[in-house]
């Protein structure tokens, strides 16, 4: 699409970066924490439908912010390599494919169906992960991403922004160099070949780093030396973040619920304040805040209910399909309708780019 | 408006001051061109002007220096972000947002304008430059002239008295240096902005100068003057000055309409122009055979087609200059001839011999050639090593013997002005000696070809002046030579034939002369004084008149 005829106003297919921020969160917290196949393929069905509908109908992804891999790949990879390795490492499991001899140190023994299938499930999962954090890094413009940073965190949010925008700049140069030393008669021979590109590709680097600051420098953004925290913030910070791990362990360690809880929420309002704080004194606007309206709050609906169900013990829910482990022998996994139709909450994103383009 | 006073500043570990003793006076809401050869310390003292140097860059400075009634020194970088816009060299390394738009707020958030005031700045800084059709547009989308009015909008939005351009137009084409000086001069004629600007491409910004601030690079004081006061004292000068002093022509031109108005009446009474004396390679070119012969050639680069059936030949012993804008294919049909890319279709051939099929190493070893940034080519600790790394690489020279280069190697590094700078670290080293650094790396297996690209890109007219006297000397020692450039000057002055392309075919190709000075475009300077003279350099009109 020329770029050119894009339309001036801002962002219709466009999703406020808080909504996906948690759109995000919630991927990965039922990624992380089922293996049942049935949720697994459900996750990554409604990922494949909203990234078709960004890529192809909504023309909202950022094709120049390359990446190394496309998630096809990345999972075509990731799912051999994780099966192979679960396969030669792991020996338990009934169904066996191929017997390796015992002499073999770690990989001997049996090859099982189990041990594979399970490596697989991993590898999906991870695949799973890296689809929907690529989607959201092309997704939103590096100005949004920003934002999601606390105002106290800004000048670390800029920073890692510009470190992530290095990326594709870096893979260029390294083409760059690469046909350089080719024309001064580099062929590749072993590591040593190897320093002529790294060295010219470093130095590159820092010098335009150091480019990059001293442009920032010239126009006015100050990076850490303005002191914007002072003892108390880091006080109640540190104590905060204290509070909250002790909080969990209570809860974990020693089954302390109710105290556990009461004493990581503690920590955590104390956090938040703390960084409330800090970000007040920290002075500076927004251009144009990206809106909040109604797909936001279907966005944001639709995370926190998908994540309900994943993670929060909800009464009456039976929370067992989740939790799928096909050793010793494989049974057929288990399926709960409503943790089945919760993963339709991550739908929105995938409806609100769609939406305009049918108008 | 801005003041320096006895201002001496040296960077840190430096054994010599950058700036010594310098005592300026700069004009409220004039354009001053900043010139001088490269190591006069202009950057250095642009960098003054808000206070980056010493904030930076650290070192010691000595003296005072006032800008409006701020002194940049106590003030630091982010107060005088809002007095004195800086934009650098390379449009791309200054980009911190991937946005038009976003890119030019980013200043006023960090400034906590309020967000009324900034949708106004923004549009206003907008239409300023004439970004508004780009203002959604992807920074990675933009060409090198409209990425770098982007640099220049951003630092606007502060609303800045002054602005200064550390060679802002070094790393673009013609077209897009040219976008970005009209935009500057439409900011000081409509704005009484007070712009400063270091900047090589003299010719195309003396017209509208008031005044040229000259750095000489012994360190002594500074001339600072109107532009033809400047230019009679100084060597630094682009071809319509230097013939105009040579001819005595008196006021000096600036302007090739001024300059006609001197041409003329001696065209009226001299009398009939000779055509250009015969060049080197007038007798090569006729029996030998191509050193380089591309026929029929059709090229993809990522996806799509860019060379179309391009044939091209060079010969032992000239140069040929490759032009065209942007996108034409230059740089593909260069990584073409040395195995770089790969034709889909047609062949090519060296010495006769078809290139295909061979290591990219084997073929460089005959056919030398310099990427447009040289900077890709250095990682060694010294200039001596980047050559015995090259010799060893072709198996020329065994590993680890000291770098006691072979005598020819030696001799290399003196042709080329570099023998002192053996042991120096090759990014230590100004553009001009990088670049002849490179040169050294790829020409010590002494091929018979050399192939350039872009060369003249952000040299000074010295460095520039000292290549093309290295590109002569090496054509008369029998080599094939292609150089893509968007140099006219440079072209009229060494090529032999200049071929143009345009979407990946040659349209036209022939003696300079007939190509360059029949075209509106691609016509330099001597060519546009006396039309149909068949003159092209200074050198040229000299010698006839």
């Amino acid at each position: 699409m020329n770029p050119a005829t894009q339309p001036a106003v801002r962002g219709d297919a466009s999703i406020h970066a808080g909504a996906w921020a948690m759109w995000l969160a919630a991927v990965v917290a039922a990624l992380a924490v089922s293996r049942n196949p049935i949720y697994l393929a459900l996750i990554l069905a409604w990922l494949a439908a909203t990234w078709i509908a960004a890529k192809y109908v909504a023309g909202a992804l950022d094709a120049e912010r390359a990446v190394p891999l496309s998630p096809l790949h990345f999972g075509l990879f990731v799912v051999s390599v994780s099966a192979l390795f679960n396969g030669l490492m792991v020996h338990v499991g009934d169904a066996v494919l191929v017997r390796l001899p015992d002499a073999l140190p770690l990989i001997g023994g049996p090859v099982t169906l189990e041990a594979l299938l399970y490596g697989a499930l991993n590898g999906l999962a991870l695949t799973g992960l890296y689809a929907a954090f690529i989607l959201v890094n092309q997704a939103l413009p590096v100005r949004e991403m920003v934002r999601l940073a606390p105002r106290a965190y800004y000048s670390i949010a800029v920073v890692v922004s510009i470190a992530a925008a290095f990326v594709p700049t870096t893979l260029r140069q390294y083409r760059q160099i690469r046909e350089a030393q080719a024309v001064r008669g580099r062929r590749v021979q072993g590591l040593r070949s190897w320093l002529p590109l790294l060295l010219p590709l470093l130095t590159g680097g820092l010098e335009r780093a150091l480019q990059l600051a001293e442009a920032m420098t010239a126009r006015g953004f100050a990076g850490a030396s303005t002191p914007t925290h002072d003892v108390w913030t880091q006080v109640s910070l540190i104590a905060g973040i204290a509070l909250a791990a002790a909080g969990l362990l209570l809860r974990l360690v020693w089954g302390a619920g109710a105290l556990g809880l009461a004493t990581a929420l503690i920590g955590a309002a104390l956090v938040a304040g703390a960084v409330w704080a800090a970000g007040r004194r920290h002075p500076q606007t927004v251009y144009r805040p990206a809106p909040w309206r109604m797909r936001e709050w279907a966005v944001a609906g639709g995370a926190l209910l998908t994540a309900a169900f994943f993670v929060l013990p909800l009464p009456g829910l039976d929370r067992s399909s989740l939790f799928f482990y096909p050793y010793p022998s494989l049974t057929p996994p288990g399926f709960s309708l409503w943790i089945g139709m919760s993963t339709w909450g991550l739908l929105p994103p995938a409806l609100a780019m769609v939406g305009p383009a049918l108008r | 408006m801005i003041h320096f006073r006895h201002v001496s500043y040296t960077y840190p570990n430096a054994a010599h001051p950058a700036l010594s003793n310098i005592s300026l006076d700069l004009p409220q809401g004039e354009l001053i061109l900043v010139v001088g050869p490269s190591g006069a310390g202009k950057s250095t003292l642009l960098r003054c002007i808000n206070g980056l140097a010493p904030h930076f860059s650290g070192g010691s400075l000595a003296g005072s220096i006032r800008v409006g009634n701020l002194d940049p020194v106590q003030a630091a970088p982010q107060v005088m972000s809002h007095h004195v816009g800086f934009v650098f060299q390379d449009p791309e390394a200054q980009f911190v947002m991937d946005r038009v738009e976003d890119e030019i707020a980013f200043a006023l958030e960090n400034a906590a304008i309020p967000p009324e005031e900034m949708r106004v700045r923004v549009e206003e800084t907008l239409d300023l430059l004439d970004l508004t059709p780009l203002r959604d547009r992807a920074l990675s989308t933009l060409s090198g002239g409209e990425r770098q009015r982007v640099a220049i909008a951003a630092v606007l939005a502060l609303r800045p008295e002054v602005l200064v351009l550390d060679e802002p137009t070094s790393q673009l084409d013609p077209k897009s240096a040219e976008d970005v000086l009209s935009a500057l001069v439409r900011l000081n004629t409509d704005l009484g902005l007070t712009i400063l600007v270091a900047e090589h491409r003299l010719e195309r910004v003396l017209p509208y100068a008031d005044k040229i601030l000259y750095l000489p690079a012994d360190g002594s004081s500074p001339l600072l003057d109107e532009p033809r006061a400047v230019l009679a004292q100084i060597d630094l000068a682009p071809p319509l000055v230097r013939l105009s002093k040579a001819l005595g022509w008196h006021p000096l031109p600036l302007t090739i309409k001024e300059g006609l108005r001197h041409s003329r009446r001696r065209a009226g009474n001299g009398r009939a122009a000779q055509p250009r004396q015969e060049s080197v390679a007038e007798s090569a070119v006729g029996a030998r055979t191509p050193f380089l012969a591309a026929r029929d050639v059709a090229a993809a680069y990522g996806g799509t087609e860019v060379l179309h059936g391009l044939s091209l030949d060079v010969y032992p012993g000239e140069i040929v200059a490759l032009m065209g804008r942007n996108g034409s294919g230059k740089t593909t049909l260069l990584k073409c001839m040395v195995g770089l890319v790969r034709p889909v279709r047609g062949d090519i051939r060296m010495d006769g011999r078809s290139i295909a099929g061979r290591d990219v190493a084997d073929i460089c070893r005959q056919v030398a050639y310099l990427p447009q940034d040289p900077n890709s080519l250095l990682f060694a600790e010294t200039v001596a090593e980047e050559l015995a790394i090259t010799l060893h690489n072709h198996g020329l020279m065994a590993r680890r013997s000291g770098h006691a280069l072979p005598d020819d190697a030696r001799e290399l590094l003196r042709t080329l002005g570099m023998a002192q700078h053996a042991e120096s670290y090759p990014r230590d080293l100004s553009a001009g000696e990088r670049q002849r650094a490179a040169l050294a790396a790829i020409m010590v297996t002494r091929p018979r070809a050399l192939l350039l690209d872009e060369p003249t890109r952000g040299l000074d007219y010295t460095a520039k002046r000292q290549l093309a006297d290295l590109l002569k000397g090496w054509r008369a020692a029998g080599m094939a030579i292609v150089v893509v450039t968007h140099d006219v000057e440079l072209a009229a002055e060494i090529a032999d034939r200049v071929a143009l392309m345009s979407q990946g075919e040659v349209i036209a190709q022939g003696e300079p002369a007939q190509v360059l000075g029949a075209s509106p475009l691609f016509a330099p300077q001597v060519a546009k004084l006396f039309p149909d003279s068949g003159w092209l350099t200074v050198e040229d009109a000299l010698q006839t008149a």
